[in-house]
């Protein structure tokens, strides 16, 4: 990853707070949105980024985090609609060159690529590891 | 003159450790010499210190606000150049702000290109006064920089010359709907940012003014145009 | 036609109400249990239950065979996922959304998903920036795109007794019709425009303030 980007996490819950935790400490802009301040208790005291309170399916609410300007807008809230919303909204009406949305419902995969969003499934992501643990676990006692 | 520019220490007060280092970091990539203040009182020590050429000055701060640090500064440096770092939507006192010579206000937040940017020209203004003051765009520079410099009259002036260079672009008019406000009178003002926007309608910093001023959005800041 | 409405509360049973009658025949989805047993027994409609941005409910609702989707939940990211999923998958040929936040209008366009506001509408007809009595109806058509305004001529108006085609009106803007004494006067390049005139002024939203000034001469 390039150096010294700026980024900006949609949702501070689990995901969004590690996330921007992480990026914040290797060196990137960060801008944190969620609509409930409590949420940014999640954050880091090393934190060295921006939060912005607010809704971001707002329009205002993303020019008021400097979308404009990101370099990357990860959308990690609970919602799989406001994650494939916002992530279009960037591209749309800011030019965001790249995109990342959090999609909880596997089934909704074939809609994100159709409309051109990049997306990680954690229910699929999760899915593939148990998988592969259960199998790497067999071939042992098969072996054993 | 030239060489002096850009190059003179920066300040950075701001009482949010992620600010500061925000800011630190970002002006690091143009090799300034920079430096930090957590509050008024430490800012002021420094000042007496350190010949500094830039304060960037968060206005909300506990204790001293930024408000009375700025007041304090122009007394005894009344040169320095100054950045005003904002919150969102919490811009009545950008008028204030304004009276005491700042023009630059940056909002929170903000992307490292932005603050650079903005660092940049504004450190860069100085040479524009050893340049002949001709030209709609050195007017406007000027104007900005008579405000900055508390010179509003100095500042009319350089509006009105602008209009004369080129009555067709809405930028003076702005401005000179900004130094109306400042002195009182919002009708004047506001006919003012109308005529901006009767030359061009797309011109978001008239339009933010006019909103503002009439009072259909809550906050906003004071806009000058880039 | 068959029309899809998601979505609940008095909008929507109004809406019911109106296809209804015009002979559409309707399907609701919404997500209140409660909501849709209330609308099945007031309404000739059918009900489906259930979260209209889930495919499987949109197909239960019957989405392929629809001609129409109206998505008129709270949330701006529902009737957006709605939409898109019904022209998408389902090739409903109409999907038409409403947002509530009026700053998503244009972005929902960009994404190829109708739009509408009705906060821009409700505001726009008391719309303070022009700050004159004259002026009435400011109703936004066609998507936003065009202004519809009715301006009386007032007594000083700089063009009282001008006609049409002396008029300096700036581009993109017509005046399509004048109310004169209760009748209604398709004007020509020689109508002379009298004071107490009603005239109905179309334009883009660009050169609105320039439309009025012109016929007003007041600043805009």
């Amino acid at each position: 990853m390039a150096s010294n980007l700026f980024i900006v996490v949609v949702g501070c819950g689990r995901l969004g707070s590690h996330l921007a935790n992480r990026l914040s400490r290797a060196g990137h802009g960060v801008v944190v949105i969620d609509r409930d301040e409590q949420a940014f208790r999640n954050l880091s005291a090393e934190y060295s980024g921006f939060r912005v309170e607010g809704d971001a399916t707002e329009l205002a609410v993303l020019k008021q985090a400097k979308v404009d300007q990101a370099d990357l807008v990860i959308a990690t809230t609970r919602d799989d609609n406001v994650n494939l919303m916002v992530t279009q909204v960037a591209r749309a009406a800011f030019s965001v060159s790249r995109v990342l949305a959090r999609v909880f419902e596997p089934t909704r995969k074939p809609i994100y690529r159709r409309l051109g969003i990049e997306s990680i499934c954690p229910t699929s992501v999760a899915a593939e590891l148990f998988l592969e643990s259960m199998a790497a676990t067999r071939s042992l006692e098969d072996s054993a | 003159m030239e060489a002096s520019c850009g190059k003179e220490p920066v300040l950075i007060v701001d009482d949010e450790k992620n600010i500061r280092l925000t800011l630190t970091q970002a002006l690091e990539a143009m090799e300034l010499d920079t430096d930090t203040a957590v509050n008024g009182e430490e800012a002021l020590a420094k000042l007496a210190d350190k010949p500094f050429g830039l304060i960037l000055l968060d206005l909300r701060m506990p204790g001293m606000d930024g408000m009375e640090v700025l007041r304090r500064v122009r007394q005894t440096r009344p040169d320095i150049k100054v950045i005003i770092i904002t919150a969102y939507g919490s811009i009545e006192s950008a008028v204030e702000a304004m009276k005491l010579g700042a023009v630059d206000f940056i909002q929170k937040p903000f992307a490292p290109k932005e603050i650079r940017g903005l660092v940049t020209k504004v450190l860069n203004r100085d040479t524009l006064q050893a340049a002949k003051a001709k030209g709609y765009g050195t007017h406007i520079e000027l104007a900005k920089k008579c405000i900055q410099q508390q010179q509003f009259e100095a500042a009319q002036e350089h509006t009105r010359q602008a209009i004369a260079a080129d009555a067709t672009r809405p930028e003076a008019f702005n401005l000179l709907g900004v130094l109306l406000e400042m002195s009182g009178n919002k009708l004047e003002a506001q006919k003012n940012y109308r005529a901006a926007l009767a030359l061009d309608p797309t011109y978001k910093p008239a339009d933010e003014n006019l909103s503002r001023t009439t009072g259909l959005t809550a906050g906003g800041g004071i806009s000058l145009g880039r | 036609m068959k029309v899809l409405i998601v979505g609940g509360g008095k909008p929507v049973y109004f809406l019911c109400r109106t296809f209804l009658a015009k002979g559409h025949e309707v399907t609701v989805i919404n997500r209140d249990q409660q909501e849709c047993v209330q609308m099945a027994r007031r309404l000739k409609v059918t009900v489906v239950h259930g979260d209209g941005s889930d495919q499987r409910i949109l197909e239960e609702a019957g989405a392929h065979g629809a001609d129409a989707v109206l998505a008129i939940t709270p949330n701006d990211q529902d009737n957006l996922a709605i939409c898109q999923l019904a022209s998408l998958q389902f090739q409903v040929p109409r999907a038409v959304a409403l947002v509530n936040d009026p700053d998503n209008e244009a972005v929902f366009q960009k994404l190829g998903v109708a739009a509408f506001s009705t906060t821009r509408t409700i505001a726009s007809l008391i719309e303070q920036r022009t700050a004159l009595d004259e002026i009435t109806n400011l109703i936004p058509a066609a998507e936003g795109k065009v202004n519809i305004t009715e301006v009386r001529l007032p007594a000083d108006s700089p063009v009282a007794g001008k006609s049409l085609r002396d008029l300096a009106l700036p581009a993109h803007s017509l005046i399509a019709v004048i109310l004169r004494n209760g009748q209604a006067l398709v004007p020509r390049g020689d109508t002379q425009l009298q004071v107490g005139d009603r005239i109905v002024l179309i334009t883009l939203p660009v050169n609105h303030g320039q439309a009025l000034k012109a016929i007003t001469g007041e600043e805009s």
